[in-house]
């Protein structure tokens, strides 16, 4: 019962932060220089065209109108429509989004595993061998622009050795899987870095800590202090980088889906940018404020489940 | 023996059989132009073009070496004024098996002409209306003669659709599941993805389309296209870069031929702003230009170096005149009596001119300008060209018809409502030559006027032109008779796959 | 204190950059914006040691200049950020009641936002510009530094030496500058060594999607991005700036990593 309060109380919560990111992007995308409908009807048409299509979108009203009228919409769940391809922005929406939640869990599965190995075998023996090894390596992930290694990938793996295709999402599951790995693998390269040091950091703090000195003099092997108190205790830290590398995936997923031609809300979101598609950018900062604010939520609640302290 | 990288492909191999999608029978071509409406008034720009000639059929259509042949026409006559034009209508069907009447001709192409949304209706200025005489006649009047007008039957935007169908359901459910005329029709459209297209049953030429679908894919950048087609993911590229025409010409299963456009890329200095509404500055800007090394330099020497304000595909193409020849220092020395010596421009540019600007910067300099480049991204490009907010900027441009009425409106008439392309080049003797070569019935003449004005506009520098590059897009050999005509249309009815 | 091997090896390499920016004109062979029609995408030789671009510049000097825009972009674009968010979290966290409220609220808000979005909406509203792409950062990335200065703050605001300090009598100002701000001080320069890295990365991306620093600047993001089609027949114009973006990054890493055990604050 209580924990369906919390859940209520921060959903709430998130309210105003919605009103507050809508209003911001509204700001940005009314105050971006450059006219949607200059781009949608191409280079040929006349002023006059322009001005007839620009009224008819409602685009030349106050701008106070215009976010009040959005709201309203808003309000009753109506995102609006494209103004490039006049289909509503929910139906796009629904139509990339799965394309890049896919996105986003596939390269966290394909994260962890060796985010939790290069994190243990580096914390286990501190600035040993291993642990600059993998720190080097790591920071190089780190320092390669994803563009570049994407063009690698798709050159070595999809062209070269012809094993991955190098674009597209597929029509199903297993060809999901197989379409999406390079971009996941990609925005692998440098989210792995990341995790692993902060992992690694955690770690140690625990293995510092009073309890674990204790347990190995009381005789307990060191391997299961370990596997019993120390792992566990140091989850929790990452757990909550986890919410913000989610944030950080949605975001970086402009750049992969750009590289691997993915159908996805990344590329969505760029293309509207660039085309100054008001409503569609409006719409797709919306779900990716709220995906982030529900997986920070999860992982709060989750927390709250593994150690009762935290108060809720 | 099979190795390990074997079996993973064999295993994926798999993975893809079981999915079911079979791309055997459809062809796929990759684009960095988007489709974003499917009316075929509602917008020129180049992905929509480029996916309006599948959908819909026109009165005339092009064969291969680019004559006017019937279509849904199956005859004509123009009366002796040149003002009249009767069409007779052969059977067609839409594809929901409706008939295509002379009703719908006339909607379609009054709709066009008229219609205020109508997104470049600047090729049927002289139209009166199209009527619908009966089931199988329209007749086109015009209220002065037009030496082209015919070939406008053929271009992107006189595709026929079927009245019934807009009326039924409104124009914005027509923009995005239409009925069609042409030989495709739609199967599903995910907008800023694909459009996939499936044969239309129904299609007037018998034998057409001779594979049964087709996926226009919206592939922004070009690296990205580049390793699609080397891996064999699509089956045609638009706009392999000049840089790795010969790398992906190398492939074992891919094509890379140079085939005709009617492009033109050029340098566009605004004449209603100092310093280049000064006809010797534009001059030195030219002259500072060593046009041949920078053509060489952009396109790895694949374009021809451009000698007029006019694309050289063109009927009627000067190929007498020049602009000014390379010479920097004659260029310091013009700039010099101009006082206009270390002039300060602003060259705004798209992120796909990123070299050219550094090629132009580098030369202007050395010449005792003062360069600095902006860079925009296009939304902001066009806005700010449409206003006449910039100094001088690069682009390049294409004419829909070999014809070259609709080229000179476009480009170098300050009376045609685009300002000559935006850059508020105005000679009222060019305009009134442009008009009176629309209305001029004799060859000769009309070539003699064309002639002329190219003269004159190389001559005052509307434009400082660049370049006439070929197409250069990518053909997998699993098919065969695609290509992509000067008017950007893609042969897809007459493809075939071969293996 | 003792200096950390790690810290001596980042900060070498990063003041070896340093060094390399400051004589760039002494280092460089050529003039890094001198086109040449003679020598377009020349393989790496004796007149060009990292080969040459697509117009003819010396890849080898523009990379040498390019280590003045790096080291511009880094640390102009962390300082910012950095000087606002620590002053908002050392304010909020150390004051706490409504200006916390607010700042919070704030922090709030900027959280969900996919950060790089973020930065491409901003850029696209003021324009591009290597200027324009510090305020967006300024803009944005003042979070992080925000809530780890906050955190620190509220933890000392109720430790013995503050409170000490108060009952001594010394003023708000003078207990923030003197005891609260170098405490705090620590983990911010740790995570704003990581962060040089991030931002010098994400500049190179605003170039990849066309939004970036304006050619003929000597930018290592927007040369890579331009050596992009020239992977299979000039890798040399890529390569290079690449490799110098991965020196320079590996420095501010292990910079930070050697700082952090110095302080022993490893996070």
């Amino acid at each position: 019962m209580k924990i369906l309060r919390f859940i209520v109380a921060r959903l709430l919560q998130s309210v105003p932060v919605l009103l507050g990111v809508s209003i911001v992007t509204f700001l940005l995308m009314v105050n971006t220089p450059g006219d949607p409908i200059r781009l949608l009807v191409g280079v040929r048409a006349s002023d006059e065209t322009i001005a007839i299509i620009r009224d008819r979108y409602g685009l030349d009203d106050p701008i106070l109108s215009q976010y009040f009228t959005y709201l309203g919409n808003l309000v009753q769940g109506d995102l609006g429509a494209s103004l490039r391809f006049r289909v509503p922005v929910s139906e796009l929406i629904g139509q990339f989004y799965p394309v890049t939640l896919f996105l986003v869990v596939y390269s966290i599965v394909l994260i962890l595993p060796p985010v939790i190995l290069l994190s243990v075998w580096s914390a286990k023996r501190p600035n040993g061998p291993a642990d600059q090894i993998i720190r080097i390596v790591g920071v190089v992930g780190l320092a390669m622009p994803v563009f570049w290694v994407g063009l690698l990938f798709a050159r070595f793996f999809g062209v070269t050795l012809g094993l991955f295709p190098v674009s597209g999402f597929g029509d199903t599951i297993p060809q999901h899987f197989l379409h999406l790995f390079l971009p996941a693998l990609t925005t692998a390269i440098w989210v792995v870095p990341i995790l692993t040091r902060n992992l690694r950091s955690a770690l140690l703090d625990e293995m510092n800590r009073d309890y674990v000195t204790a347990g190995m003099s009381k005789g307990l092997g060191a391997s299961q202090v370990f596997r019993t108190h120390v792992f566990p205790n140091s989850v929790l830290p990452t757990l909550n980088l986890f919410a913000v590398i989610v944030a950080y995936l949605l975001g970086g997923s402009v750049i992969v889906e750009t590289v691997y031609a993915v159908p996805g809300m990344g590329k969505l979101m760029v293309d509207s940018i660039l085309a100054r598609d008001y409503f569609v950018v409006q719409g797709a900062t919306l779900v990716f404020a709220l995906t982030t604010i529900v997986v920070m939520l999860a992982v709060d609640i989750l927390s709250a489940l593994i150690d009762p302290r935290i108060n809720t | 023996m099979i190795n390990a990288k074997g079996l993973v492909i064999v295993t994926f191999t798999a993975a893809t059989l079981a999915g079911g999608s079979f791309a055997q029978d459809i062809v796929r071509i990759a684009s960095p132009n988007k489709v974003t409406t499917l009316d075929p008034i509602a917008s020129a720009a180049a992905g929509n073009i480029e996916a309006f000639g599948q959908l819909y059929a026109r009165l005339l259509r092009k064969d291969r070496d680019g004559n006017l042949q019937p279509a849904l026409a199956e005859s004509w006559t123009i009366s002796d004024d040149g003002l009249t034009y009767t069409f007779d209508l052969r059977d067609a069907k839409f594809s929901d098996g409706t008939t295509i009447t002379a009703e719908d001709v006339a909607f379609s192409l009054n709709r066009v002409a008229k219609d205020e949304a109508s997104a470049y209706p600047a090729a049927y200025a002289p139209v009166s209306a199209f009527t619908a005489v009966d089931d199988d006649t329209v007749t086109l009047t015009l209220e002065y003669p037009s030496a082209p007008m015919l070939s406008y039957m053929e271009i992107f935007n006189a595709g026929i659709i079927s009245k019934d169908d807009v009326e039924a359901r409104g124009e914005e459910a027509f923009a995005g599941d239409p009925v069609t005329s042409g030989p495709f029709m739609v199967e599903a459209w995910k907008p800023n993805d694909r459009l996939t297209l499936k044969a239309n049953p129904n299609y007037w030429r018998d034998g057409y389309p001779k594979v049964a679908g087709a996926d226009l894919i919206e592939v922004q950048d070009d690296n990205t296209r580049t390793s699609m087609m080397l891996a064999g993911e699509i089956d045609a590229s638009r706009g392999v870069p000049f840089a790795q025409v010969d790398e992906v010409d190398g492939s074992d299963s891919v094509t890379v031929p140079l085939s005709p456009s009617t492009l033109i890329y050029g340098v566009m200095p605004n004449h209603a702003k100092a310093p280049f509404d000064n006809l010797n500055v534009r001059k030195a800007a030219a002259m500072a230009l060593n046009r041949e090394a920078t053509t060489k330099a952009m396109t790895l020497g694949k374009a021809v170096v451009a000698n007029s304000t006019l694309p050289n595909a063109l009927t009627f193409h000067n190929a007498d005149i020049a602009p000014p020849a390379y010479d920097p220092a004659a260029a310091r020395e013009l700039l010099e009596s101009e006082g206009a010596l270390g002039a300060e421009i602003t060259l705004m540019i798209t992120p796909s001119f990123e070299q050219a600007a550094t090629l132009l910067k580098a030369q202007w300099d050395a010449a005792g300008f003062k360069t600095t480049v902006e860079r925009v991204d296009g939304g902001l490009w066009w806005d700010r060209l449409t206003k006449g907010d910039y100094q001088v900027t690069i682009n390049w441009w294409y004419n829909e018809t070999e014809d070259p009425d609709l080229a000179v409106r476009w480009a170098v008439c300050g009376s045609c409502g685009n300002n000559s392309y935006y850059t508020n080049y105005n000679n009222d003797d060019v305009n009134q030559m442009v008009e009176d070569a629309l209305r001029e019935q004799d060859e000769a003449k009309r070539g003699a006027l064309y002639k002329e004005i190219q003269r004159i506009s190389t001559e005052e520098l509307a434009q400082i032109p660049l370049y006439y590059p070929p197409f250069a897009n990518a053909y997998s050999t699993r098919i065969k008779g695609l290509t992509l005509t000067p008017s950007l249309q893609w042969t897809l009815e007459e493809t075939e796959i071969v293996n | 204190m003792k200096l950390s091997p790690m810290f001596v090896c980042g900060a070498t390499l990063v003041a070896v950059w340093s060094l390399i920016a400051l004589a760039a004109p002494l280092l460089a062979t050529h003039d890094p914006y001198a086109i040449d029609f003679e020598a377009l995408l020349a393989p790496p030789s004796a007149e060009h040691w990292f080969g040459s671009d697509n117009v003819g510049r010396d890849t080898y000097s523009r990379v040498i200049y390019g280590s003045r825009l790096a080291l511009y972009i880094g640390l102009l674009g962390v300082i910012a950020p950095m000087v606002i968010g620590m002053t908002i979290g050392l304010l909020a966290g150390y004051f706490g009641g409504w200006v916390d409220t607010i700042a919070m609220r704030i922090l709030d808000i900027t959280v969900p936002f996919p950060f790089f979005v973020l930065v491409l909406s901003i850029v696209a509203v003021l324009g591009p510009g290597i200027e324009n792409y510090f305020i967006a950062l300024a803009l944005v990335g003042w979070v992080g530094y925000a809530r780890l200065a906050r955190a620190e703050a509220i933890v000392l605001r109720s430790s013995e030496f503050v409170l000490a300090a108060r009952t001594m009598g010394f003023s708000h100002p003078y207990i923030l500058f003197r005891h609260v701000l170098p405490n705090a001080l620590s983990p911010v320069v740790v995570y704003m060594m990581t962060d040089v890295t991030l931002v010098i990365l994400f500049g190179a991306a605003l170039g990849f999607l066309g939004m970036g620093v304006s050619p003929p600047a000597a930018e290592w993001g927007v040369m890579i991005a331009e050596g992009q089609i020239y992977i299979s027949t000039a890798w040399w114009i890529s390569f290079f700036p690449g490799l110098a973006m991965v020196l320079i990054g590996v420095g501010f890493a292990l910079m930070g990593d050697g700082l952090a055990k110095m302080l022993r604050i490893e996070r």
